[in-house]
This record gives C-alpha cells, sequence and structure tokens, in this order.
C-alpha cells in the first residue's frame, strides 16, 4: 500500500497515504486499534443508503399515490440519518486517522488517539495527539512537520523517518518504541535485542521496496528542500 | 487499487458512492412530498407550447391547490402513454362537489387534446391526471435531459463516470 508511488505535489495524496501508514505503524508496535468511530459512521451511513434503497423499490413497484405517505417520512429519517452523519464526521471524528491503546510492559495500558489535518496546497501534516501519560492523565499535543522528512523525491513513502518524528515528538510512542525515539535507529536495535527485536522487522512490510536508493536519497532531498524553504 | 484497501476503507469508500446516488434521489423525493407531485421538474419535449416554451426548458410543477383556472399551464400524463405533455388548460367542468375536468391546448397547436388523450377519455380528471401546474421555470438548461433521452447510453456512461470517480478518489 505504501509501495505505491504517488504525486509529490498532490496534497490529498501525500495526506492519505500518510493517513494509511499511521495506523500501520501503530499496530506494528501492538496498540490495538478501536474501530468504533468507522463503525458508527458505517452504520449512520448504511442506514440512510438502505432507506433510499427501499424507497426507490416501492416507488418503483408502487408507484407515486400509493407511497406518498411512507416516502414523507422515508425524506424525513434519511436526512436526519445524514445529518447525524455529518455530524459524527464534522463534529465527533474530526479528522481522527487511529483511535486505540496500548498495553506494554514498559507503559501499562495506555490510550492514544490521533487526527491529521493539511491546509489546502501546503505541504504540511498537522496531527492533533491525545494520550494518557504516566500519570494517566489526559494530555493534547498538536504537532506539524513537512511531508519531505518522509516522502522521497521520487514520491515514496519512506517509513524510518516518519516513524522516528512520531516516536521522538509523542512520548508514549517513544516509549513503547524506543529505538527510534533517539533517531538512531540501527545503533539503538543491535544494542538492546530484547524483545523490541521483532519490530523493526515488522516494518520492512511498510518499506519501499527500492529501500536501498529511496532511503539513500531521502535525507539528502529532504534537507535541500527544507533549506531552500528557510 | 482497491484490492489493498481494509476492508473498512472499501465500504467507507462505496458508501460515499452511494451516500452521493442516494442523497440526489431523496432530494428528488422530498421535492416531490413539497409539491405533492410525482414529478416536480419536467423538460419540454416538444414545440407545441411555443412561444411560451421551447424545447429543452425546464419547468417547475407545484401540485398543492386543486381548483385549477382556465389559462393555467399544466402538466399531464395520459393513461398508457409514459411521456408527461405540457398543455394550457382551456376549458373547464365541473368543480366545488363535483370532480374538476379540464380540456387542455397546445398554444401552437391548431385543434385542442382530444386526439391526445387516451381512446374514449374527452377530457382529464383534474386528480387524477394531472402532476402539477407550472410555477416557473428556466430555458434551455433541460437539453441535457433531451440528448441524455435522445441517446440513452451516454446516461451509463455518465453513471459509470461519477462512480469510477468517486470511487477511486479521496478528497
Amino acid at each position: 500500500m505504501a509501495a505505491t508511488k504517488i504525486a509529490v505535489y498532490s496534497v490529498p495524496d501525500l495526506k492519505n497515504t500518510t493517513d494509511d501508514a499511521l495506523p500501520n505503524y501503530l499496530t506494528s508496535l501492538k496498540f490495538k486499534q478501536s474501530h468504533f468511530l468507522t463503525d458508527v459512521r458505517l452504520a449512520l451511513g448504511y442506514s440512510a443508503v438502505v432507506i433510499a434503497a427501499i424507497t426507490f423499490y416501492a416507488d418503483y413497484k408502487l408507484g407515486w399515490d400509493k407511497t406518498k405517505y411512507w416516502t414523507f417520512w422515508a425524506v424525513l429519517l434519511y436526512f436526519t440519518l445524514n445529518g447525524a452523519l455529518t455530524f459524527w464526521i464534522w463534529g465527533v471524528e474530526k479528522g481522527k486517522v487511529f483511535a486505540g491503546e496500548v498495553d506494554h510492559p514498559s507503559v501499562g495500558r495506555k490510550s492514544l488517539s490521533i487526527a491529521s489535518s493539511v491546509a489546502k496546497y501546503t505541504p504540511i501534516y498537522n496531527i492533533t495527539v491525545e494520550y494518557t501519560n504516566a500519570e494517566g492523565e489526559t494530555k493534547t499535543l498538536r504537532l506539524s512537520s513537512p511531508f519531505t522528512r518522509w516522502f522521497d523525491n521520487d514520491g515514496f513513502f519512506v517509513a524510518r523517518p516518519f516513524q522516528q518524528w512520531l516516536a521522538s515528538e509523542i512520548p508514549l510512542i517513544g516509549q513503547v518504541d524506543p529505538k527510534n525515539k533517539g533517531g538512531d535507529a540501527k545503533a539503538a536495535g543491535s544494542a538492546n535485542g530484547k524483545s523490541e527485536v521483532a519490530v523493526p522487522v515488522e516494518q520492512e512490510k511498510y518499506d519501499t521496496p527500492k529501500k536501498t536508493t529511496s532511503s539513500d536519497a531521502a535525507p539528502t532531498g529532504t534537507k535541500s528542500r527544507r533549506g531552500k524553504r528557510g | 487499487m482497491l484490492g489493498g484497501l481494509q476492508p473498512r476503507q472499501l465500504l467507507t469508500q462505496l458508501l460515499n458512492f452511494a451516500l452521493v446516488l442516494s442523497t440526489a434521489f431523496m432530494l428528488w423525493k422530498g421535492l416531490s412530498v413539497a409539491t405533492d407531485s410525482p414529478s416536480p421538474i419536467v423538460v419540454v419535449l416538444s414545440g407545441s407550447m411555443e412561444p411560451a416554451f421551447q424545447r429543452g426548458d425546464l419547468l417547475f410543477l407545484w401540485n398543492r391547490g386543486q381548483d385549477t383556472q382556465v389559462g393555467e399551464i399544466v402538466v399531464y400524463n395520459v393513461k398508457g402513454k409514459d411521456i408527461p405533455i405540457v398543455h394550457r388548460v382551456v376549458r373547464r367542468y365541473g368543480g366545488g362537489n363535483e370532480p374538476l375536468q379540464l380540456l387542455t391546448k397546445g398554444d401552437n397547436n391548431l385543434a385542442d387534446d382530444t386526439e391526445l388523450y387516451a381512446r374514449g377519455q374527452d377530457y382529464l380528471t383534474r386528480s387524477t391526471d394531472i402532476i402539477g401546474s407550472v410555477i416557473g421555470y428556466v430555458p434551455f438548461v433541460g437539453y441535457v435531459t433531451i440528448l441524455l433521452c435522445e441517446h440513452p447510453w451516454l446516461k451509463t456512461v455518465l453513471l459509470g463516470l461519477m462512480g469510477v470517480m468517486v470511487v477511486l478518489q479521496r478528497e
């Protein structure tokens, strides 16, 4: 999925690819993803669609005069459900791309949710992170990073810098994934070869197939472009 | 492209497509309920009402208030024919306690519509045959519909394009 090449100048492409990579990374760290938000959205949406389908079928079979009365209620119910769906997407989901919790020996049971957003034509990824810290309080973090950090010049997603960004900026992820925290992934990974050794192997899946070329090219390309931006 | 998606992502994409279609349909039905007409917007298909209406004009109908007067332009369906006709009321019978009956004629036609009605029918019954009175119109925009009607394959192409776009594209 992440291995597909995207158009680097298309902000929606950048955002969608990154949105898809986020749950992949977190579930590889043994975060358990909760699909509650998506499931409610699907339930609301498909109920509305089913009502419209029934109305369509009844109208097709029986004609207008016989269905007139029920069509009124169907229209009312349809737009109520549609309104609820809109409210759910704008008021409750608010761009959440991940919600879940982790039960890890180093942190215990903690919850985490990440919402992402971009401004139109601005290639900067903004995330709002809510997580429980060591004291059990809910903390909110707002982070931003240019997409050039984890997309190479050819439009391939490079997992490692993205994971390092999350692990170093979000304490909870850093505790669960200490190898990516310092930014010096290889040294840390080989230094403590305990239970976490399995994780980098799993992450290979999300790297691009052209790993050798792209991850080499990424840092230089990133640097020069960011330099020009000032 | 679709193969790589998670089931929930796939369902969400399909939902977006289904919502576009169903919302369009339910808006139409909502308008039907509001105007009490099975077909609240129609397109003029013939030149029989020139110069009032041209081919391709879009008409908005209202079907509440059943006391139709002479001079009103109505849209009616003839039993056994499924093309609605837009013509002007030229005579009315009954009304009040009796069922209202109407005779219509196209402004651009020489004779009244008796020829167009079903066999043995000499007038229209207001409550069953009429689907609404014209309350407004937009010239020319209905031509798209005429094109779609005359070339039905265009409909399939349009629907297919819409589907492909909504399913494959995010944002």
